[in-house]
């Protein structure tokens, strides 16, 4: 049954790892997301700056 | 008073998460919000930022909460960038959460008031996130069958093209406007738009041009994706030596950025770069790399892949004994996570084995002749536990012989 079993072996060899059949991992990298942002300091600049700059230039004439 | 605080408060959570500790700023636009303002700009970016905190935290049902309360607030103001920059987050988010219809609304109010503003940074941005959309809801759809890439359904390949649309528009203007961050980011997700659509060469094309924006930024990451994605690409071209060449480079520098599931990643690649490769020692060696890996990080799905791939590449070599008791352990792991496909697969493999070595195993025969569910139900069963996030994509992959010309 040597024969056989060499056989065998070599049926198992064709079927098992070249069965055309890998675990293959589809792990795609993918570049992160973009978000928007918003800021509260965005918004106080644009609506305080004005006042903010008038008071820092009067004080600077202050002096 | 009251305003003052409210925006000491954001200002807290506006610096700690910038510093990164979006946890900690959670708690301080919570914080602002409870306090509470009369000013609904303020109160706009600070649910904008409470939208984006969660989203970084992955906490998107919050996340969608705070964009839709944005989104809202913005509209009652009249803040038309204010609506176009919330629709852009919504959608973003409604993407990650599955409802990709919704999410193209969004993103094209995005898109629409940018163009409005003829605002080109902002109808960039939308035309990636558009781009984004459309790519995960190819992928979703695709991800319900076992498709090779390249081998989909028309609904498939119809949001894919479209991905792929988006993409080069998007191109075309960072290009205009100099953005190179911007223009490596869509080139990686282009690639892999085209890696999904069988494209290969053009995927390529795409990777390598990310990889050199990611050179000249010194972005070790975005390097090391481009490395991983070129690998993926040439596997499917049948140059598996570029493929593992690639795939190492992937792995050094996995090891130098310390991010172990992506090293175990890299091994099982080079793995089964070396199966295709038909040199089982450099093969088994890498996975035996991937399986410690998967045991320190409790990774079980992981460790059941690595002893189905240990399994075969022993048998390949003849090393029955070894192949038996990756199979046996394959067994007991898939029966451990309810995998019953993978159950399956290693009771077949036992069942080989034991027919070779004239052992008398005792297999449950009445299993067998369920084994045509192996092959038709494959991703249904997919266990989802595990916690190595990584490795749940992994299919089982038929590589047809037009693809792998060098096969045998």
């Amino acid at each position: 049954s040597q024969p056989l079993a060499g056989q065998q072996a070599a049926e198992l060899q064709s079927k098992v790892v070249p069965s055309k059949q890998i675990l293959h991992s589809d792990n795609m990298e993918m570049e992160p997301e973009t978000m928007e942002t918003k800021s509260v300091t965005d918004y106080f600049s644009k609506l305080h700056m004005g006042s903010l700059v008038y008071s820092c230039t009067s004080k600077r004439k202050n002096k | 008073r009251k305003e003052a605080s409210c925006l000491e408060l954001a200002l807290e959570g506006e610096r700690l998460c910038k510093a990164g500790d979006c946890r900690a700023g959670v708690s301080f636009f919570e914080a602002a919000v409870q306090v509470g303002t009369e000013d609904l700009r303020t109160l706009s970016a600070i649910y904008s930022q409470l939208g984006n905190a969660y989203f970084y935290l992955h906490e998107y049902a919050k996340a969608l909460e705070y964009h839709h309360h944005d989104l809202t607030l913005a509209r009652t103001i009249g803040d038309l960038l204010g609506e176009a920059k919330a629709s852009g987050n919504l959608g973003n988010t409604l993407k990650v959460l599955g409802n990709f219809e919704e999410a193209i609304v969004c993103c094209q109010r995005h898109l629409d008031i940018s163009r409005e503003l003829n605002d080109k940074v902002g109808e960039a941005r939308a035309l990636y996130n558009l781009g984004n959309v459309y790519h995960s809801k190819g992928k979703n759809v695709a991800s319900a069958g076992t498709h090779d890439p390249g081998d989909l359904p028309d609904d498939v390949k119809n949001a894919l093209q479209k991905a792929a649309n988006y993409y080069e528009e998007n191109l075309t203007i960072v290009t205009e406007l100099g953005d190179r961050a911007a223009q490596g980011r869509a080139f990686g997700n282009l690639g892999n738009t085209h890696y999904l659509l069988g494209n290969f060469r053009s995927a390529v094309l795409a990777h390598e041009q990310r990889l050199l924006i990611a050179k000249e930024f010194g972005d070790r990451s975005a390097e090391r994706r481009a490395y991983s994605n070129l690998g993926n690409a040439y596997i499917f071209l049948g140059e598996f030596e570029t493929a593992s060449e690639y795939y190492k480079r992937t792995l050094q520098l996995a090891r130098q950025l310390k991010d172990r599931a992506v090293e175990a990643q890299a091994c099982y690649s080079l793995g089964n770069t070396y199966t295709l490769l038909q040199d089982y020692e450099k093969a088994i060696d890498y996975h035996l790399k991937h399986l410690v890996i998967a045991q320190e990080l409790n990774d079980k799905i992981g460790e059941g892949r690595a002893c189905w791939s240990l399994g075969n590449a022993y048998t390949a070599l003849g090393n029955h004994d070894q192949a038996i008791h990756f199979a046996e352990r394959h067994l007991e792991i898939s029966r451990e996570v309810g995998d019953r496909s993978g159950e399956l697969t290693a009771r077949l493999n036992l069942s080989d084995l034991q027919m070779v070595l004239g052992l008398s195993y005792s297999t449950n025969n009445s299993m067998m002749s369920d084994s045509h569910v192996v092959e038709n139900s494959f991703n249904g069963t997919r266990p989802r536990a595990g916690r190595r996030h990584s490795m749940e994509n992994m299919e089982l992959m038929k590589l047809t012989p037009e693809k792998v010309q060098n096969w045998n």
